[in-house]
C-alpha cells in the first residue's frame, strides 16, 4: 500500500508530456468528433444546427457508406493475408547465414523507405495503360494491362491497388517478421531438430508460435493500413472506375475529390467516427483471436 | 528426403531464389529511376525507356527547382529530427512509469493509452486543424511538430524492452538511493540504445512520409515538407509525366542510404524489444 | 493445429460478420441524411424548370456587399503587403510567379505574395479558415461561384469596376457574366479555358476526309467517325471518358449551353437560387444517348473516367494498337501535346499532325462556357488593403498581362484586344490552333445559357452526374439513370441550401 502510493508524484511527472499530448491531440479531437457527428453545419463548419445521433445510423445505412465499406473489406482481405505470407516467407527466406544475405536484407526491406505518395506514383508510372511501363510491356501476353488497363477495368482495379500496398508494405512486414525470427532462441530449433523434426514441422511447430506476437501486430497493422487506405486510391484510380466505385474506400468517401460530403462537416466526422468504430472492432476481434496463441508461445 | 539434396545444389537453389525476389521487389524501384534520369519524351518510349541509355540529369534537375526541394528537404530534415528527438524523451518517459512505477489505476490507464493509437487521423484532422488555426500556428514548425508528438507506439516498444530488464537492477539501484530519473538515464536508457534507434527509425521515416497532416496546416512555401512539395510536381502536364519521378527520387533518397546504413540497427533494435508479447 | 485453425475461422468470422452487416441494410444516399427533409418531386422529362416553383430564394441587395474603395491605396503608409491563393501548380505556377514579380516590381506601392495549392485545397481551406486568416485575394474555379458567395467574405469586384470606372469594353462577355449572378459582378476572370476538339489530321486524310474541316456538330462527328472506322484509318472516331471535370460533368454543362437550354432553373441559378438541375430533360437525355450509341456502335472508345493521369482520352489519340481520331480536352493541353508529340515519339502522330477545331455541339452551335478560375478579393474591412487588391487585379487583366499569361500558359486571354499585344500575338499568327478556343468564346451567343449553372454543390453535381454517364456509356437505360441522378442532385441541392441559408 505504501510502495504504491509512494511512486504516485512520479508517475504523473512521467506520464504527465504524453498525456497532456494525447488529450489535447487525440482525446479532445475524438470526442468533438462525435459531437460533431450529430450536427449539420454550413460549408465553412461554423453554423451549426443539432440533428441528432441519428445521423450516424442514417449514414451507416447509405448505399454510398455500405459500398465504401464493402470496398474496405475487399481491400483489406486482400492486403492483409498476402502481406503476412509474403512477409513471412521472405524473412524465413533470407534467415540464413549465407554470404551476402545483408545485401537481400536492404533489398527485402526498402519499401520501407517509400511513403504511401510515393508507391503509388511508382505504380502509375508502371500501369498507366496507354504509357505505363508495364502496360507496353506485357500487353502482348495480357491484354487488359492495355485495354482497358488494369486500373480502368472494375475487375482489376481494386486488386492492381492491392498490388501496390502489398509491396509498399512489404518492406515493413519484412522487418517485422525478420526481428521476431530472430528473437526466437536457436535451441528450440535445435531441440526440434534432435527429434527429427521435418524442417516444415520446425516451421509450424517453433518458428510459427515463436511468431505470433509480431504476426499480432502486422495484422494489425496492416488491417488499419487497408481500412485508412487513402494516398493510393487519390493517386492511383481517385475511387473508381465509374459508376462501379470499385476503388471508393471509406476514406475517399469521406475526402476524395469527387467526395459529397467534403464540405459537410456533420457527415463528414459521423463517417469518420464510423471508420474509427470499425476499425476498433477489427483490432478487439484480431487481438482476441490471437491471443490463445500468445499464451500458447509463451 | 530434403536432406539428400546436395548441401551446395540447395545452396544455389537459395540464390537464385532469393535473386529472383529481389528482381521483382526491386523493378518497379528501377523503372522509376530510369524515367527520372530521361528527357520527358525518353520516358514514354518503352521498354527502352528501362535501359540505362540517353541518362540526363534534366528531370531531377527542373524537379529540384520547380518543386523547390532544397527548401523542402531542409523543412522535412527539421521537422523529422526534432519530432523523433521529442518522440524518444516523451516515450522513455512514459516507458518508465508504466513498466517500474505502480500507482493506482495503472491498468486502467495504460489501457486508455493503447487505445488512442486506434484512432485514425481522418477522425482527428478537421479538429486539430482549427485547434492549430486557433493558436495561430498555421504555417509553423510547431504546428508540424507538436501534433505529431501524440504518440503511444514508443511508448509500447520500450515498454516492452523494460519489462524485460532484471526486476534485481531497478531494487539494487533503490537501495543505493538511486532516483527514477537518474535510473531512467544512466542504466534504463542505455540498455534499451538498440530498440531506441529502432524506435527513432521509425518514427523518422514515419514523420519524414506524413502527408495528410502537413497538408491541411501548410500553405506557404517555406514551410512545405518534401511530400507536399512532390504533391505540386504530379501536376505536371502531359509532356513532363516523369518530372515528378524526379522529385521521388530526391525525396527517397537521404531514407534508402539511412536504411542501408541503419538496418541492422533496426532489426536488432525491434528483436530486443520483442522477445515476448 | 487447432488453436491456428480456430484464429483463423475468427477472423475470418470477424470479417464476414461485417460484411453481412453491411449487407443487410444500404438504400438511401448519404447525401438524403442531411439536416432536411429535401423536397421529392421528380423533374419531369419535359419540365423546362424556368423560374417555376422557386423555393424562397435570397435577393442580393446591392447595398449590404462591402464597398471597394478604390481610391484607398493613396493613405497607406509605406508598402502594402497581400497574399494570393492560387491553384497554379507545376509549370502554370512558374508563370504565376513571373507575372506576379512583373507587378511587384512594377510599382512599389503594393507586393503579393503567393501561396498554391490544388483549387480543391485551395478551396477547401478558404472554407475552413476564420477570416482574420483568410487572404487578401483568392483564385477558385467556376464551380465555386455560389459556395463562395454563401461566405459572405468577400468584395464583389463589380463595386471596384463602378467606383473605378475600370473599362471592361474590351472584355469577352461571356468570361464576365459567368462570374455574375442577381446583377453583381462577384469576382474577375483571369485565366480561360474551354473544351476542344483535338483530332488526327493524318487520320482524316487516310479516311478521305478533309485534315482542315473537324465536324462541328453531333451529326457530323458521328459521319465523320463512321467513316474513319469503316475506312480503316483508326481504330475509333472519338475517344470519350466520363470525367467529372470533363466528360461525366463539365462538357454536359457545355452542351446545354450549345443547345441554348438552362442546365438549371432560375436561369442557371443566375437570377434566383437554383433548386432543380434540369439535365434530364429532353436535351440531355438526347445527347446522353447519342454518346451511348456511339460506344454501343464501336465508333467511340469509352476510356473510362481520366483517372490516374487526366489526360488519357489524349493518350488514345497515340495509342499504337486500338487509336481513336479525335477526342475532346480543354484547350489549355494544346501547347503541353504539341511539345511531347514534337519529339516525335509516336508514329502514329505527330506535332503536325494535331487539328483543333470547336467543340461539336447540337446543330453545329457555335460557343462554350468558360472554365479556368477568377480572383476574387476578400473582405477584411480594412479600405487601404482593398484598394491594393484592386490595384492588383487591373494589372493581372490588363491586355499586356493576358497576353504574356496566354502565351505562357495556353489559357484563352479574357480579352479581345490581348490578340494585338506581344507575345500572344505571335503565337497566334505562328500557329491558329492557339486561336480556335478563344474564337469558340467570342462566338458565344450573347443569352443567359452562355454564363453556365452556379449552384452551391456544383462539383457535387458534376461528380453525381459523372457516375451516371459512366453508366450510360457501359449501356444503362439513358432516361432512368438520368433521373436517379436529377433526384440525387435536387436533394444534394436541398440540402446545400437548407445548410447554407
Amino acid at each position: 500500500m505504501k510502495r504504491r502510493l509512494r511512486d504516485v508524484p512520479g508517475a504523473v511527472a512521467m506520464l504527465l508530456p504524453s498525456m497532456l499530448l494525447l488529450a489535447v491531440w487525440t482525446v479532445y479531437p475524438l470526442v468533438k468528433a462525435f459531437i460533431n457527428g450529430t450536427k449539420s453545419c454550413d460549408s465553412t463548419g461554423t453554423r451549426c444546427t443539432d440533428v441528432g445521433w441519428q445521423q450516424y445510423s442514417n449514414v451507416w445505412s447509405s448505399r454510398e457508406f455500405q459500398d465504401a465499406l464493402a470496398v474496405s473489406l475487399k481491400l483489406a482481405l486482400m492486403t492483409v493475408p498476402t502481406g503476412l505470407i509474403l512477409g513471412v516467407g521472405l524473412a524465413v527466406l533470407a534467415d540464413k547465414h549465407l554470404r551476402g544475405i545483408g545485401f537481400f536484407r536492404t533489398v527485402f526491406s526498402s519499401t520501407v523507405a517509400t511513403s504511401v505518395a510515393v508507391a503509388s506514383l511508382v505504380w502509375v508510372v508502371l500501369l498507366q495503360p496507354e504509357i505505363g511501363v508495364l502496360s507496353d510491356l506485357f500487353s502482348g501476353w495480357i491484354p487488359s494491362l492495355k485495354n482497358p488497363g488494369l486500373l480502368r477495368d472494375p475487375g482489376t482495379a481494386l486488386p492492381a491497388v492491392a498490388l501496390s500496398s502489398v509491396w509498399a508494405n512489404l518492406g515493413f512486414t519484412f522487418i517485422v517478421v525478420t526481428a521476431g525470427l530472430q528473437s526466437i532462441p536457436r535451441d528450440l530449433y535445435e531441440s526440434a531438430y534432435v527429434d527429427g523434426a521435418s524442417s516444415w514441422r520446425r516451421f509450424t511447430n517453433v518458428t510459427l508460435p515463436m511468431l505470433t506476437p509480431s504476426l499480432l501486430f502486422i495484422v494489425v497493422v496492416l488491417t488499419t493500413r487497408a481500412l485508412q487506405a487513402y494516398g493510393e486510391i487519390a493517386l492511383l484510380t481517385q475511387g473508381g472506375p465509374n459508376p462501379e466505385k470499385s476503388t471508393t474506400t471509406i476514406p475517399y468517401l469521406i475526402y476524395g475529390e469527387n467526395s459529397l460530403i467534403r464540405n459537410n462537416l456533420g457527415l463528414k466526422s459521423a463517417a469518420a467516427v464510423l471508420l474509427f468504430l470499425v476499425s476498433l472492432v477489427f483490432a478487439v476481434v484480431q487481438y482476441r483471436g490471437f491471443e490463445k496463441r500468445v499464451q500458447y508461445a509463451r | 528426403m530434403r536432406a539428400d539434396v546436395p548441401h551446395g545444389l540447395r545452396r544455389v537453389g537459395r540464390y537464385s531464389l532469393l535473386a529472383l525476389v529481389s528482381a521483382v521487389v526491386l523493378f518497379p524501384i528501377w523503372a522509376v529511376l530510369m524515367q527520372a534520369f530521361k528527357s520527358g519524351p525518353d520516358a514514354l518510349n518503352h521498354p527502352e525507356s528501362l535501359l540505362p541509355t540517353n541518362l540526363t540529369l534534366d528531370t531531377v534537375r527542373a524537379a529540384w527547382t520547380e518543386g523547390e526541394l532544397g527548401r523542402a528537404l531542409f523543412n522535412s530534415v527539421v521537422v523529422a529530427v526534432v519530432v523523433t528527438i521529442c518522440v524518444m524523451l516523451v516515450s522513455l518517459l512514459s516507458a518508465f512509469a508504466f513498466s517500474f512505477l505502480q500507482f493506482p489505476g495503472k491498468g486502467v490507464v495504460f489501457v486508455a493509452f493503447v487505445a488512442t493509437m486506434l484512432v485514425p487521423a481522418e477522425v482527428t484532422v478537421v479538429v486539430n486543424r482549427r485547434t492549430v488555426e486557433s493558436w495561430g500556428w498555421l504555417n509553423s514548425y510547431q504546428g508540424l511538430i507538436i501534433p505529431s508528438l501524440a504518440s503511444t507506439f514508443g511508448m509500447l516498444l520500450l515498454r516492452q524492452m523494460f519489462l524485460q530488464l532484471p526486476k534485481e537492477l531497478r531494487e539494487a539501484a533503490s537501495l543505493d538511493g538511486v532516483g527514477n530519473m537518474r535510473f531512467l538515464w544512466e542504466v534504463a536508457a542505455p540498455l534499451s540504445r538498440p530498440t531506441l534507434g529502432a524506435l527513432g527509425l521509425f518514427t523518422f521515416l514515419g514523420t519524414w512520409n506524413a502527408y495528410l497532416w502537413p497538408s491541411q496546416i501548410i500553405k506557404d512555401r517555406d514551410h512545405r515538407t518534401i511530400q507536399i512539395a512532390l504533391e505540386g510536381l504530379s501536376g505536371a502536364q502531359i509532356n513532363r509525366f516523369n518530372l515528378v519521378t524526379g522529385g521521388l527520387v530526391i525525396a527517397s533518397l537521404p531514407i534508402f542510404a539511412m536504411l542501408v546504413v541503419f538496418q541492422r540497427q533496426l532489426v536488432r533494435g525491434l528483436t530486443a524489444g520483442a522477445v515476448k508479447g | 493445429m487447432r488453436a491456428a485453425r480456430t484464429r483463423r475461422m475468427r477472423l475470418v468470422g470477424g470479417f464476414a460478420a461485417i460484411a453481412l452487416l453491411a449487407a443487410c441494410s444500404g438504400g438511401d444516399s448519404i447525401t438524403d441524411t442531411g439536416a432536411t427533409n429535401p423536397p421529392t418531386t421528380a423533374v419531369g422529362p419535359d419540365d423546362s424548370g424556368v423560374s417555376t416553383t422557386l423555393a424562397p430564394t435570397t435577393t442580393v441587395a446591392p447595398d449590404t456587399l462591402p464597398d471597394c474603395p478604390t481610391d484607398a491605396l493613396a493613405d497607406a503608409s509605406g508598402t502594402v503587403s497581400l497574399e494570393l491563393w492560387h491553384g497554379m501548380t507545376g509549370a502554370l505556377g512558374e508563370q504565376m510567379d513571373a507575372l506576379v514579380a512583373d507587378y511587384n516590381a512594377s510599382q512599389s506601392a503594393v507586393k503579393v505574395e503567393l501561396i498554391s495549392g490544388s483549387y480543391e485545397e485551395t478551396f477547401d481551406n478558404y472554407l475552413q479558415s476564420n477570416q482574420d486568416n483568410r487572404p487578401d485575394l483568392i483564385q477558385l474555379p467556376e464551380y465555386t461561384v455560389q459556395s463562395i458567395i454563401d461566405t459572405e467574405s468577400v468584395i464583389p469586384v463589380g463595386k471596384c469596376i463602378d467606383a473605378s470606372g475600370f473599362d471592361t469594353a474590351p472584355f469577352l462577355t461571356s468570361a464576365l457574366s459567368a462570374y455574375e449572378t442577381q446583377g453583381v459582378q462577384w469576382s474577375m476572370p483571369f485565366n480561360v479555358s474551354n473544351p476542344v476538339l483535338f483530332y488526327n489530321k493524318r487520320v482524316f486524310e487516310a479516311a478521305g476526309l478533309d485534315p482542315n474541316t473537324p465536324p462541328t456538330s453531333l451529326e457530323e462527328l458521328r459521319a465523320f467517325s463512321e467513316q474513319i472506322v469503316e475506312s480503316g484509318a483508326a481504330t475509333y472516331g472519338i475517344a470519350l471518358e466520363s470525367g467529372f471535370d470533363s466528360g461525366g460533368g463539365w462538357y454536359v454543362e457545355q452542351w446545354f449551353a450549345k443547345a441554348q437550354e438552362f442546365y438549371l432553373n432560375g436561369d442557371n441559378g443566375r437570377t434566383n437560387r437554383a433548386t432543380q438541375v434540369l439535365y434530364n430533360n429532353d436535351t440531355g437525355v438526347e445527347l446522353l444517348t447519342f454518346l451511348q450509341q456511339m460506344i454501343q456502335d464501336g465508333l467511340a472508345a469509352n476510356v473510362g473516367d481520366n483517372s490516374g493521369t487526366g489526360f488519357d482520352n489524349l493518350l488514345k489519340l497515340a495509342d499504337e494498337l486500338q487509336p481513336a481520331a479525335m477526342t475532346i480536352a480543354t484547350s489549355a493541353s494544346l501547347g503541353p501535346v504539341l511539345e511531347v508529340l514534337g519529339s516525335g515519339q509516336f508514329p502514329g502522330i505527330n506535332a503536325d499532325d494535331v487539328g483543333v477545331g470547336p467543340m461539336p455541339g447540337p446543330d453545329g452551335a457555335p460557343g462554350a462556357l468558360i472554365g479556368g478560375a477568377s480572383l476574387w478579393m476578400v473582405d477584411h474591412d480594412d479600405p487601404v488593403r482593398a484598394a491594393a487588391a484592386w490595384d492588383f487585379i487591373t494589372f493581372m487583366v490588363s491586355a499586356q498581362s493576358q497576353s504574356t499569361w496566354a502565351a505562357g500558359t495556353g489559357y484563352v486571354p479574357i480579352r479581345s484586344d490581348a490578340l494585338d499585344v506581344e507575345p500572344y500575338a505571335s503565337t497566334v499568327a505562328a500557329d491558329a490552333r492557339f486561336a480556335v478556343a478563344l474564337e469558340q468564346l467570342e462566338s458565344s451567343p450573347d443569352a443567359l445559357t452562355s454564363a453556365g449553372p452556379v449552384v452551391g454543390p456544383l462539383r457535387e453535381i458534376r461528380s453525381v452526374l459523372a457516375t451516371a454517364v459512366a453508366a450510360i456509356l457501359d449501356g444503362a437505360d439513358v432516361q432512368t439513370t438520368l433521373d436517379e441522378a436529377a433526384q440525387q442532385a435536387n436533394n444534394l441541392i436541398a440540402d446545400y441550401n437548407a445548410r447554407n441559408s
